[in-house]
């Protein structure tokens, strides 16, 4: 974590807490608000270095009821210097006005207290970057050397494509390189590790879990997600999966096409030796109806079956050229660069803004949460400061 | 309030929060950071005073002239020039001790009850 994440967390802190002693009197303030700030940053720098943004949290937790405890003490004991606070407070909360003002002073401390929490916590939390790249992908086609007549190659249906598809990307197949493309085991072993490389395994733990897959509805596109608190770090992570998954797709596709192609060779070989052997039958068939020495009709129904060999040699022989053409093609076709089965629609641009926390909705949700507890504890006080106050009110006649 | 009228007993007991400021100054001059960290060292941790408790304690130790701010510091050299360092006053040395004095009868009391650890005899001997 570099020096300058850590001034900012706590210069955030630092300068909050500052903004809150406003809650303490003038005179207070005065007098130990400078005290009371550089305790604070001591303290903050201690909850740094023992649990980073943890242990600023915590601290947060612990000073914040601390602040609001004491300041409305402070508060009620500068009301009037000649009365003590507790005074103060039994004129304040005379019985009649009681539960009123008990339910508006702990609502008011039980909002101020939940909904401070939840802004301090959501400054404090650690800010995380995405970056998206987007694949289009395709399935691979089965092998379009069935045979010569086959020009178009052929696809099948695959309900489980795009959910395989994740599964590899999520492969070491595809992380493993991208690990070491980008020394993720040493360069987060500096962050996370105290500066000792992280093995592989725990790496990929890692990355997998700041990993996001998703498909763009009723496309074969594919929209690759990596999250991480360094955007230009997400960004890189991205393109590079990307990249690996493409490489990884490219090599099953020269993979294929090169068995294909042997493949295609050995059919070619077996032909050129059946087309040899019927072409020297064909020749023996020749010699022995004397065909082209002008003694035979070539009509004649006895020629019959030289004419019926010539014509399966003759289909076989344009079957054979075919299939050598094919050969050239498919080869060809190797050798010219593509983009293969995969696409690379868009690479992954660095973040502008963080995407986590969601400040907004984590401060709304702390002010639901505030208003929803300060009634509840409100209302139980003023219950309470109620039942107390008609006691009070009955023990006098009681007694008289 | 001045410090020969000032019966110490008359001011016990003391809440948790002036008895550890109290107990960490008794140890000499500190300032407010010092005394924060000496109570969580001394309470292992389970005291951990916020610095609206400190202050507010600090406060009233000086309105009730237990303590005073002190115009000495220990090694300038060495330390931040802002800070305000605090020690205990003759009456804040009397109170403490007191306070400590209650506690270790207390603690007598309760080992006489055998709520803890060691004999009838060894509590007597203690008082």
């Amino acid at each position: 974590m570099s020096i300058r994440i850590v001034n900012q967390s706590l210069l955030r802190s630092q300068k909050m807490y500052e903004r809150l002693l406003i809650a303490y009197p003038r005179s207070h303030r005065e007098n130990y608000g400078r005290a009371m700030s550089q305790l604070f940053r001591d303290q903050g720098r201690d909850a740094w270095n023992e649990g980073r943004y943890w242990g600023l949290i915590k601290l947060w937790l612990r000073v914040l009821p601390d602040l609001i405890k004491t300041s409305i003490v402070e508060r009620f004991s500068s009301l009037n210097e000649r009365k003590s606070m507790f005074d103060k407070m039994a004129a304040l909360f005379r019985p009649r006005m009681a539960p009123l003002f008990t339910f508006l002073a702990v609502f008011a401390t039980v909002f101020v207290l939940v909904l401070t929490a939840s802004v301090v916590i959501t400054f404090l939390m650690p800010e995380t970057y995405a970056s998206t790249a987007r694949l289009k992908v395709e399935p691979e086609q089965e092998s379009s050397f069935s045979g010569p007549s086959s020009s178009e190659p052929v696809s099948t249906y695959d309900p489980y494509f795009i959910q395989t598809t994740f599964e590899i990307i999520k492969d070491p197949i595809v992380l493993s390189k991208v690990i070491n493309q980008l020394n993720l085991n040493g360069d987060w072993g500096k962050r996370y590790n105290g500066g000792v490389p992280l093995d592989t395994a725990t790496t990929m733990k890692m990355l997998k879990q700041r990993l996001s897959l998703d498909t763009i509805r009723n496309t074969r596109l594919i929209e690759i997600t990596v999250y991480s608190e360094d955007k230009n770090e997400a960004a890189q992570i991205a393109n590079a999966i990307v990249q690996s998954y493409r490489d990884y797709r490219v090599q099953l596709h020269n993979e294929a096409t090169a068995r294909g192609i042997q493949a295609l060779q050995n059919q070619y070989q077996q032909d050129e030796m059946s087309i040899r052997q019927a072409q020297a039958d064909l020749d023996s068939l020749r010699q022995k109806y004397n065909i082209g020495s002008g003694m035979t009709d070539p009509q004649s129904p006895q020629v019959q079956p030289y004419w019926d060999e010539k014509r399966e040699l003759d289909q076989r022989l344009a079957f054979h050229k075919l299939l050598a053409g094919k050969i050239e093609a498919e080869k060809l076709d190797g050798q010219i660069p593509s983009a293969g089965p995969v696409e690379i629609v868009r690479q992954a641009q660095p973040g502008k803004w963080p995407v986590r926390p969601n400040k907004p909705l984590n401060i709304i949700l702390g002010a639901l949460a505030g208003i929803f507890l300060a009634t509840f504890a409100g209302a139980i006080s003023a219950l309470i400061a109620f039942v107390v106050g008609e006691r009070k009110r009955k023990t006098p006649a009681a007694t008289g | 309030m001045t410090t020969n009228q000032i019966d110490p007993e008359k001011l016990l007991p003391l809440t948790p929060a002036v008895f550890h400021v109290l107990l960490a100054l008794a140890g000499g001059e500190r300032h407010g950071y010092a005394i924060m960290q000496e109570v969580a060292e001394s309470t292992e941790g389970r005291i951990k005073m916020g610095p609206g408790t400190l202050y507010g304690t600090i406060k009233r130790l000086l309105e009730a002239r237990l303590i005073q701010e002190s115009d000495e510091r220990p090694d300038p050299g060495l330390d931040d020039e802002r800070r305000r360092y605090y020690r205990l006053t003759g009456v804040g040395e009397q109170v403490v001790t007191a306070e400590a004095r209650r506690y270790a009868g207390i603690v007598a009391m309760a080992r006489g009850k055998r709520l803890l650890g060691g004999s009838l005899k060894a509590a007597s001997a203690g008082n």
